[in-house]
């Protein structure tokens, strides 16, 4: 059985308000398991508790009740954070740092030094291509270069499990290629990834299981397969048909002369299953 | 501890490349500078005059930084999501917190440092002057004269003047302390910033409110509360203060000097662990 990167158990989050409002629960009951190695989407529409649940998981924000476990450590607990790479939503990062300074100054926290740590420098300004601006301040960069100085801090120091929260959003479609690219290498390379995200597209093309919220609940769970199943619909993908019967192919097919080649689960878009998870009613879901 | 260097040194970094830093020095250095074209009578008065300006904008110009450059460490860096980045790693909020008032300790070190400089080149350049014009109209005797000179020396030394300026950098490092933990849960930098200079008057009034407090019987018991809850919430400020002492020629003792240092040093390491107890629950 594979390693449990992050494991939520019953994670709540209820913001309190003034007393005049009623609490606003961000995040129900959640219980996720993240496996090692694997990467992991998390999807929802906006206020769905996605950003409420990262922010649990790094300690960030505390649960109202519930655990919250990185690499069998309660997130709690600063050094379960040492193998933790975090890039968040729209970050600025210090504008008075050059770029190769904002690496540093995150290597450093990360635990590294000398030259152990000038060559991963080096090697991360050079993976997310930004070696001409690497002596420029953070104020002079673009929203796409800034993403991409983000990702490389939250890698600086080889983390175990790299949180990103929307990695590609800002970033023109070239770049968020590379950064698909980029979370499919460090894959490769045995990091867990946890990523949200809106790109629906994306999500289904790199990640390996996904997780829906919807008003802070848990509605869909499971592989990009799995999810994407339709269990209502067959697909027949069929040979040699002639022209007649292709009309009447719904009524007549198991009758028919036809070579039925293969016969398996129909697949609808994760986006159909996006909407259509978070579009009913409350009611629907209890 | 190389967390606690690594942000201290980028809040060093940070707050030396505000413009602000530069404008106070300016002004401060201007002021100090421009104290040596002031009215003069005797020489004791010169640098009576000197003294009190120089300490005085030291005093002022240091505590202003304080407010202003502490105020926004921690909002900002909550706003822009900076923090997210360093927290999600193994930072304890506590060396978070414990880094940020050293950067910013760091830079009003550098303000004294800078101020203080070019005050004592102010006095010694000032000092030699008198020295020079005294040669030239010599006193009635050579004891006058070698009296005169060492009343010169002893007005003028900056080894006498240093222990104050040393006690404002420490006056100005609690302030810092202070506004750090207000930052903490303050809603706004504006926020931080008005009840920081509202604590720097109360502060300032807090030994009478203290002696009272402990003198007088006749007091209600509401009264006496407040006075002792004055007295024990805000610094005191006026004990960390010898720059009216010092310019008026008193001779700062040791263990004064020492007593002072430790109750500031008391004052800073108490205001960082309410900051840190205060972060440390504060939700991102």
């Amino acid at each position: 059985m594979s390693e449990i990167a992050v494991r939520t158990a019953n994670l709540t989050k209820i913001y309190r308000t003034d007393f005049r409002r009623k609490p606003r629960v961000a995040v129900r009951d959640l219980n996720l398991e993240i496996r090692a190695g694997e990467i992991f989407g998390l999807l929802g529409p906006n206020g769905s508790g996605k950003s409420t649940t990262l922010k649990m998981i790094l300690n960030l924000a505390f649960p109202t009740r519930g655990t919250v476990e990185i690499f069998g450590k309660t997130s709690s607990a600063a050094a379960s954070r040492a193998g933790v790479g975090f890039l968040p939503e729209n970050a600025y990062f210090y504008k008075f740092l050059t770029g190769e300074e904002t690496l540093f100054f995150h290597g450093k926290l990360g635990g590294l030094r000398g030259a152990q740590l000038r060559d991963r420098v080096r090697e991360l300004i050079e993976l997310v291509g930004l070696n001409d601006a690497r002596s420029a301040r953070l104020s002079t960069y673009s929203k796409g270069m800034l993403q991409r100085i983000g990702l490389a801090q939250s890698l600086v120091h080889r983390p175990r499990l790299v949180v990103l929260d929307e990695p590609t959003a800002s970033v023109d479609p070239a770049g968020s290629r590379d950064i698909c690219n980029l979370i499919a290498r460090l894959k490769a390379n045995g990091t867990t990834v946890l990523l949200s995200s809106h790109l629906l597209t994306q999500v289904e093309e790199i990640c390996d299981r996904i997780a829906i919220l919807d008003r802070g609940e848990l509605v869909r769970a499971g592989t990009v397969a799995e999810i994407t199943e339709s269990r209502r619909r067959t697909e027949l993908v069929i040979e040699n048909a002639p022209d007649a019967l292709l009309a009447q192919l719904q009524a007549q097919i198991q009758n028919s002369t036809a070579t039925l080649v293969t016969k398996r689960p129909a697949r609808t878009s994760l986006e159909e299953v996006f909407l259509a998870a978070t579009n009913r009613p409350v009611d629907e879901r209890k | 501890m190389r967390r606690i260097s690594a942000i201290a040194s980028t809040t060093f970094t940070e707050l030396i490349r505000l413009k602000l830093f530069y404008a106070v020095c300016a002004i401060g250095l201007l002021l100090i500078g421009g104290s040596v074209f002031f009215a003069r009578f005797s020489f004791q008065e010169e640098f009576q005059i000197l003294k009190d300006i120089s300490l005085g904008t030291i005093t002022i110009f240091s505590s202003l930084l304080a407010i202003i450059a502490t105020a926004n460490l921690i909002p900002r860096d909550v706003e822009d999501r900076t923090a997210y980045a360093i927290l999600a790693k193994a930072v304890p909020r506590k060396d978070y917190i414990i880094g940020k008032l050293l950067g910013a300790i760091g830079l009003i070190a550098l303000s004294v440092l800078m101020m203080s400089a070019l005050f004592f080149a102010i006095l010694a350049l000032r000092e030699n002057a008198v020295l020079n014009a005294l040669q030239q109209s010599p006193a009635s005797s050579p004891q006058d004269m070698a009296a005169t000179i060492a009343t010169i020396h002893h007005a003028a030394s900056w080894q006498l003047v240093a222990p104050a300026t040393l006690m404002i950098f420490l006056r100005s490092a609690v302030i810092a302390a202070l506004t750090l933990f207000v930052s903490t849960f303050a809603t706004s930098n504006a926020f931080t910033i008005v009840v920081m200079m509202m604590v720097y008057l109360v502060a300032q009034l807090e030994p009478i409110a203290r002696e009272y407090w402990l003198q007088a019987r006749t007091a209600g018991v509401a009264a006496r509360s407040f006075l002792a809850l004055v007295a024990i919430a805000f610094p005191d400020l006026q004990a960390l203060d010898f720059g009216d002492a010092v310019a008026s020629g008193i001779v700062l003792a040791a263990p004064l000097i020492l007593k002072a240092a430790m109750l500031a040093l008391f004052y800073v390491v108490l205001y960082a662990l309410l900051s840190i107890a205060s972060f440390s629950g504060r939700e991102l």
